[in-house]
């Protein structure tokens, strides 16, 4: 009966130590992220402005849509618009082979992950280069990110250490954080320097004034645009906000949020081309969102400012790790944002929750992703994806508990299944055995008890 | 039809319920006594520097000392007179690397999160990341609370009107293990030099 999630889960629980250092350096997160709320007297009343800008401006997307491109376009910079990551693909390979681009840095971007942009323009003769030291570590190793603010946190210092010795050619054995930063750092140095252009995506798009706003820690969103002669731009259409003063209330809550930081190292204004460069490219992504907006229970997903504060804080996260889930983004969001996408594909995830409801509690422009997940798992039988022998199980509880008579019978015999020799309860062929063991049934039902004591 | 309309077609028939923008201004956010010191405690709290220049004081000495064994200083202020290099001036921007200590102004800075608006003022902004060091010359008095301040305030600049940003201390990562480690891929050090008025 276990689901996909559950299954991968299990192979992550397989190394305990790792497992338990995994837990306990989210929550860590998480209580960072206390600290920062708790000293802001108004962290909640920003959480709920923040909650209703989102709102208003995901319901009047077309205008500020309209109005970004306009000034963008005022601005100098040339403004594209992908219906799906195909066309994305097409569009940024297509602007790459215009300027004859061998080598693309780019900094981290989850809109390109969602498109699969990198295999697309490696097979096209591309090299890719992530810059974000996370990402550029599980590039080197062929993997995917397993968290969307810290991709790497599934390895450790002696990873990442021995994947340096093999492809940076760093010492043998030292594996310091600090000299390890220091040799990717002047490796990436090198990749800035002879790429011919430079890729990010955008944490904010500004309507009024045509800015991508970007923030990171590490600068290297700069570095990716201060040196090539070329800036492509991809940004999610959901991205796009009204203005500074919007800007204000989501700048201090992203990394406080996210990180527990009072702010990103940089937080840089992309308005238009340096002088010494071709003019900005921007490629604004549907790929969904325009339907997504239609779905009654699912709509303010598309608030989400992609923090990551909500698979800090779950507990089934934090105890499953990112590969777990079967989707590219993990935890509470990508849970949602998965069976967005693709329910078939999906609906594994939407165990992978307990209901505690921490991420609403967390998530600072309070998109209600425990409800939802609730809500997906109210549909996995419409949508041919519901566990047959749960079904079953279901089907049989509600005649029991829907008759009073049965359950009467069923609460006055069921202490004949103590009599059942463990081996044959607790066994494979007994779901619920797997991770429980099976209760002993009191010979005297709970009703009976009572009345005898009322007697 | 072009993707544009195509897009915006299919987005518009779908919104539901429409929502309206909720009132900013009633936001309390947070203010200092004193915005000065707090910028000093939150800049040290991210990992940069601080120094308040006396009246009078010389900049390039004060510089050159918190450097001594630095080669190549690049900067296109007027008063930095050690500078070796030039951003405005360099014939292409990878030209800047190997720069040791990069010299820059900010506009202001924000008391919340150690915040400095540094709005594109060298034809190669590459100076403001691909220095080893960074200083940053900011004069005392332009400190604000908080970050709703700082957005009515910033400006881009005329010249080079195309890129701005808010730098607060040193590049860093954490992405090893979860490692602090100050010098990711920008500024390995931030000095903040507050000028007096």
């Amino acid at each position: 009966m276990s689901t996909e999630h559950s299954k991968a889960a299990k192979e992550f629980l397989k190394n305990q130590t790792y497992a338990k250092w995994h837990d306990a350096t989210f929550w860590a997160v998480r209580s960072k992220r206390d600290n920062m709320a708790y000293g802001l007297d108004e962290w909640e009343q920003l959480r709920e402005k923040a909650s209703q800008i989102k709102r208003h401006t995901i319901t009047h997307l077309d205008k500020y849509l309209d109005q970004f491109a306009s000034k963008a376009e005022e601005n100098g910079c040339i403004v594209h618009w992908a219906k799906d990551a195909h066309e994305f693909n097409e569009i940024v390979y297509g602007i790459l082979k215009n300027h004859n681009v061998k080598k693309l840095v780019k900094s981290k971007s989850m809109l390109t992950e969602e498109c699969e942009m990198n295999p697309y323009l490696e097979a096209h003769g591309i090299e890719v280069v992530e810059t974000d030291l996370g990402e550029r570590i599980i590039q080197l190793k062929g993997q995917k990110p397993s968290h969307i603010v810290m991709p790497a946190i599934h390895l450790n210092h002696d990873d990442v250490g021995e994947l340096f010795e093999e492809k940076l050619g760093s010492e043998k054995g030292n594996h310091d954080p600090t000299y390890l930063t220091y040799v990717a750092r002047l490796s990436l140095r090198n990749e800035f320097l002879t790429a011919d252009a430079g890729m990010t995506g955008g944490n904010f798009g500004i309507a009024e004034t045509g800015d991508i706003v970007v923030c990171t820690n590490e600068g290297n969103a700069d570095m990716s645009t201060s040196c090539p002669k070329l800036h492509i731009a991809a940004i999610g259409l959901e991205k796009i906000i009204p203005n500074y003063d919007c800007l204000a209330v989501f700048q201090r809550m992203l990394c406080r949020a996210g990180t527990g930081q009072p702010t990103t190292t940089f937080t840089s204004h992309f308005r238009k081309a340096r002088p010494t460069a071709h003019p900005m490219h921007i490629v604004l992504v549907d790929n969904g969102r325009s339907e997504w907006i239609g779905n009654p229970e699912h709509w303010e997903a598309l608030k989400c400012i992609r923090c990551g504060s909500c698979m800090n804080t779950c507990p089934v996260y934090r105890r499953s790790g990112g590969y777990s889930y079967s989707y590219f983004i993990p935890g509470p969001i990508g849970i949602n944002l998965g069976m967005l996408r693709d329910t078939q594909k999906h609906s594994g995830n939407v165990s992978a929750c307990t209901l505690c409801l921490s991420c609403q509690t967390v998530c600072p422009v309070k998109v209600n992703l425990g409800d939802q997940i609730y809500q997906w798992r109210q549909q996995l039988d419409d949508f041919g994806t519901a566990n047959p022998q749960k079904k079953l199980m279901c089907k049989g509880m509600s005649m029991v508990y829907g008759n009073e008579g049965f359950y009467n019978l069923g609460t006055t015999l069921a202490h004949w299944a103590n009599i059942i020799p463990s081996p044959l309860m607790n066994c494979g062929l007994n779901p619920w055995a797997e991770g429980h063991k099976m209760m002993e049934f009191p010979k005297k039902p709970f009703h009976k008890l009572i009345k005898d004591l009322e007697k | 039809m072009s993707n544009k309309e195509d897009i915006l077609k299919r987005y518009r028939a779908n919104v539901r319920e429409k929502y309206d923008m909720p009132d900013l201004s009633d936001i309390k956010a947070i203010t200092y006594p004193d915005p000065l010191v707090q910028f000093i405690k939150m800049t040290e709290n991210v990992g940069g520097h601080v120094i308040e220049v006396k009246e009078g004081q010389d900049l390039n000495q004060l510089v050159k000392g918190l450097y001594p064994d630095a080669k190549e200083f690049t900067s296109n202020l007027p008063e930095i007179t050690i500078a070796t290099r030039n951003p405005d001036t360099a014939s292409s921007a990878c030209d800047l690397n190997g720069t040791d200590v990069g010299i820059i102004r900010g506009q202001f800075g924000v008391a919340e999160n150690a915040c400095v608006w540094i709005p594109q003022q060298m034809k190669e902004k590459a100076v403001c990341f691909i220095s080893e060091n960074l200083v940053i010359l900011l004069p005392k008095s332009q400190i604000v609370n908080n970050m709703h301040e700082a957005y009515k305030r910033i400006k881009f600049d005329e010249t080079y009107d195309g890129y701005g940003t808010f730098v607060s201390g040193p590049s860093k990562t954490a992405d090893i293990a979860q490692v602090l480690v100050m010098g990711a891929q920008a500024a390995r050090s931030a000095t903040i030099l507050l000028l007096p008025e």
